[in-house]
């Protein structure tokens, strides 16, 4: 709307935010910050699950409402698109979808299984220095790199 | 009440930074994985560079919180489960471009195949609920107050 933020905020400004992030949420409410554990309670929410965590719900509420600020009010408005322009030079719309399904399905499960995803272990599990998060983080880090490159000879350097 | 608005509002400032710094196109992840660019790469290590020292510190000195109690890290050693999951989930991650808060970002910036990528979250994490019947190990990371996952 306001055009107010440029295209891409430099690392060096959105690490150390995100990093404060972290810190100030342990020091308000001694939380973890994470996205996965965001996406758990909200499907508990949905389920009418016993011991639903509520504020990860308004945190889950806030990632949506924090990114159509960002994208739609202080910049000049996002349009409607797929998202995936990059896939689907590459593969028909047929094959994409299941392909981000898939993916998505898999992160999913490797989230749960792992107990949290790139924020949860990558940024917050590392900065507690706990070695199981150093572990997810180098494991899901190892695997994404080389299916990139597999994806990228399978395409013939493609994507 | 108030736990909930602190909620909304790290959620909105966390899902602001992923938008701002375009965490939710699939082109800037799949760029950092190729090792097109490392922007994404120092994104992470400078959030973790500025977080784990004041962490630390604030362990040390056994800060009390507003609302919730004395400061306290959780760490815990790498199991199989760990392992396991971060493979699975670095597999997922580069087919799919995203991680669950930038998918919910892309939603938010108009990105319509978000409406694929955020249900097979959901599915991928409901199957390993049911997987485990609710007797997870929950690992560390955020699910720490979580009794299933």
């Amino acid at each position: 709307m306001f055009d107010l933020l440029p295209e891409r905020l430099e690392w060096y400004y959105g690490g150390p935010i995100l990093g404060l992030l972290i810190v100030g949420l342990f020091v308000v409410a001694n939380q973890p910050l994470g996205a996965s554990g965001a996406y758990v309670q909200t499907a508990g929410l949905i389920r009418r699950r016993e011991g639903t965590v509520t504020w990860r719900v308004w945190y889950f509420v806030g990632m949506f409402f924090g990114g159509v600020l960002v994208t739609q009010v202080l910049r000049e408005g996002a349009e409607i698109r797929s998202g995936y322009d990059s896939l689907l030079n590459v593969f028909p719309l047929a094959l994409v979808i299941p392909m981000v399904f898939a993916g998505a399905t898999l992160l999913g499960y490797g989230a749960a299984m792992a107990g949290g995803c790139t924020s949860g272990h990558g940024m917050c599990g590392t900065a507690q220095r706990s070695p199981a998060s150093a572990a997810v983080t180098a494991s899901f880090m190892a695997t994404a790199i080389a299916t990139t490159f597999v994806l990228r000879l399978l395409t013939g350097g493609d994507l | 009440m108030k736990f909930n608005l602190v909620g909304l509002i790290f959620g909105a400032a966390f899902g602001g930074i992923v938008a701002a710094s375009n965490l939710h196109e699939y082109d800037t992840i799949h760029a950092m994985l190729r090792f097109d660019e490392f922007d994404v790469f120092f994104l992470m290590a400078s959030s973790i560079a500025v977080s784990l020292p004041l962490l630390w510190l604030l362990e040390r000195r056994g800060v009390n919180t507003p609302l919730g109690g004395r400061l306290a890290l959780s760490r815990s050693m790498p199991e199989k489960h760990h392992w396991q999951g971060g493979v699975l989930f670095g597999v997922g991650w580069a087919i799919a471009g995203t991680c669950p808060a930038p998918a919910l970002v892309m939603l938010s910036s108009g990105a319509l195949l978000s409406l694929v990528a955020i249900p097979g979250i959901f599915v991928g994490l409901r199957l390993r609920e049911r997987q485990t019947a609710g007797s997870l190990v929950a690992g560390d990371g955020e699910h720490r107050e979580t009794v299933s996952v």
